[in-house]
């Protein structure tokens, strides 16, 4: 009972202080922007001026092809009128193609800032594309994957995991702290160490408080991003897991310390490392081993599954299990070092 | 109710001590006063006893229990009012009491009896951080009575309260005390001390110099002295007699008998005098 007392009055005070109603704010600044700012899907396509001066039993199809590519493929009548849309759109490759004899010729008029990998990428395709539409063309490649039926979320979607990862499940990695020492610069805490209540109750209760924000933080993105394509149960238990590990970590940081402005430092290097993980999640192909057993890799992907319309429960709950048996580690070691320094 | 045994305490773990070799004992029902000037080892010695602070060497026994293994049960019996005010700012001054009270396994006070006993009852319902530092300290006093404390540890409970307010405390002090209540005062004014103390201890340099009742000390340090000021030929006379010389003696009961005296006042010494005899040290 006392716990629960404890952590009744903790939520009393979060709420009647800014800073819950500033997490909540930060969430739906959040939604705002990805609803409002963020495309559903990031814009791919490369813009192409064009001067064709083929036959159209060629130019025709390679133009269809080269639009079923993504590729926006505008046609113009010289090179004069190409070089000058180029000149107003920066952000355009130049395309002029014409026949030499029996070879086509093709002359790229580029803005001067693309790397070697685009510029292979334009040639190949367009190229590609061209020789295709020649009647004697026999396509040989044949291209298999893996995961055919892989699921991808929406660029705007897969924003989502780095939200809650960094937000609400690390929240009390730096938050809690600063609960702790405002308690203890109010000496209200020595006020508390003096009753039958015990150290682990006021811990907990602090790990309640983080809890309840990180909840209501990710629903509220959750819910106004994902709608009902997310699986809100595997969800909830997970950033529960996740956000106990956090505040646990946080608290365990925070008992070498005696004040914010010392604790503040390694807080601040922990919450950076941990973004780390982003980066890989972002770059599937750049995942070093330095980055892959951070906590944030692993639950960066696994907020993912809960995105998806089909979860791999096994790895969200390998999550769950992992961090929450973590959580319970650091929180004991946190509650056996403030036994000897909360009221010093 | 408080056994101490050869207490030491550092901060830095090493020989620097903030208290050394502090032993005294504390009956049940006894009002005993901790008198030192700041940075004496009052507080440190007070940290120990309530467990805020390790014991780190000496044995301590408060309430019947021993601080080196403390239990939870201990706070049950015992109530810290602190010298610096650490309510819940956020709260109203009823609802730092009702959270406080809900902590403890005991039967409790009622929280707005105890906030009428110090005058807030008024501002119950206001934040603690709407308060003046008064208020707040009052409001530290109540709280540490709220479970009935059999040991109650008492930090400077007077001190920034006004003469009137300061007069409330020290009478609730002495309803508690005769309840039976246990009180270990910590102060550095020996008015409040000799007002309210049965024995009181003078720390220095974390070391017990002295432990007597403030009247043994008066009538070990005092000066058997009397000051009187008499009407004699039109005029004011002010003299000081000796109770021990037989001409002083004969001469004030010839001046109580022919009824002419306007003032007269026993010279013993203060607390605070006894304090610099023995210390050699001023008590601020």
């Amino acid at each position: 009972m006392k716990l629960l007392y404890s952590f009744l009055k903790d939520i009393q005070l979060s709420t009647k202080s800014f800073y819950f109603y500033i997490e909540i704010g930060f969430a739906l600044i959040f939604v705002a922007i990805l609803v409002f700012v963020v495309p559903e899907n990031f814009e791919k396509k490369v813009t192409v001026y064009a001067y064709i001066d083929l036959p159209e039993a060629v130019a025709g199809p390679a133009e269809k092809a080269l639009l079923g590519e993504g590729y926006d493929l505008q046609r113009f009548a010289s090179r004069e009128e190409v070089e000058a849309e180029l000149a107003s759109d920066r952000s355009s490759v130049g395309l002029v193609v014409s026949l030499d004899g029996s070879k086509i010729v093709y002359d790229y008029i580029l803005q001067g800032y693309e790397d070697e990998k685009f510029k292979r990428i334009i040639q190949t395709t367009i190229e590609g594309n061209f020789a295709k539409a020649m009647p004697e063309f026999s396509e040989t490649t044949v291209v298999r994957t893996i995961e055919s039926d892989a699921e991808k979320l929406s660029d705007r979607l897969n924003i989502l995991p780095v939200f809650l990862g960094l937000n609400s499940a690390f929240m009390g990695l730096f938050i809690i702290a600063a609960y702790i020492f405002l308690d203890k610069e109010e000496g209200t805490i020595k006020a508390f160490a003096v009753t039958p209540a015990k150290v682990w109750h006021y811990l907990a209760s602090k790990m309640g408080v983080m809890l309840i924000t990180g909840l209501a933080s990710a629903l509220v993105a959750t819910v106004f991003i994902a709608g009902g394509k997310a699986h809100y149960f595997h969800l909830i238990v997970l950033i529960v897991s996740l956000n106990a590990f956090g505040s646990a970590l946080g608290l365990f940081i925070a008992s070498f310390f005696d004040s914010m402005t010392k604790a503040m430092g390694w807080l601040y290097v922990s919450i950076i490392v941990l973004a780390f993980a982003a980066i890989s999640y972002y770059m599937p192909s750049f995942s070093p081993l330095i980055i892959r057993i951070l906590p944030s890799y692993p639950m960066l992907f696994a907020f993912r599954e809960t995105l998806y319309e089909v979860v791999d429960l096994e790895y969200v709950y390998a999550n769950v299990l992992g961090f929450g048996a973590a959580a319970v580690v650091f929180f004991l070691l946190s509650n056996y070092r403030f036994k000897k320094t909360l009221t010093v | 109710m408080i056994t101490v045994n050869g207490l030491y305490h550092s901060y830095s773990n090493d020989k620097k001590y903030a208290v050394k070799d502090v032993s005294f004992e504390i009956e049940r029902g006894e009002v005993f006063g901790f008198l030192g000037p700041s940075g004496a080892g009052k507080s440190t010695t007070q940290g120990v006893l309530t467990g805020l602070l390790q014991l780190q060497k000496g044995e301590v026994s408060v309430a019947g229990y021993n601080v080196k293994k403390p239990s939870r049960t201990m706070f049950n019996k015992i109530g810290v009012s602190f010298e610096q005010s650490n309510v819940y700012g956020k709260l109203t001054a009823l609802e730092n009491l009702e959270f406080y009270k809900k902590l403890f396994d005991v039967p409790t006070r009622d929280a707005n009896e105890l906030l009428e006993m110090v005058g807030l009852e008024n501002v119950a319902t206001q934040r603690a951080s709407e308060f003046s530092k008064g208020m707040k300290h009052r409001l530290t006093f109540i709280r540490s009575m709220i479970n009935n404390p059999e040991m109650w540890f008492l930090d400077e409970p007077t001190t920034g309260l006004d003469p009137a307010i300061a007069s409330v405390i020290k009478d609730i002090v002495k309803q508690e005390k005769a309840k039976g209540t246990t009180v270990f005062l910590t102060t550095h004014n020996m008015f409040v001390a000799d007002e309210l103390c049965d024995r009181v201890g003078f720390i220095i340099d974390g070391e017990i110099k002295l432990i007597d009742s403030p009247r043994n000390l008066k009538l070990q340090y005092g000066e058997k002295l009397v000051e009187v000021d008499y009407r004699k030929n039109g005029g004011t006379v002010k003299e000081k007699l000796s109770f021990i010389d037989e001409d002083d003696r004969k001469h004030l009961k010839d001046i109580v008998s022919e009824g002419t005296i306007e003032m007269m006042h026993t010279k013993e010494a203060t607390l605070e005098e006894i304090f610099i005899k023995v210390t050699g040290r001023g008590l601020e």
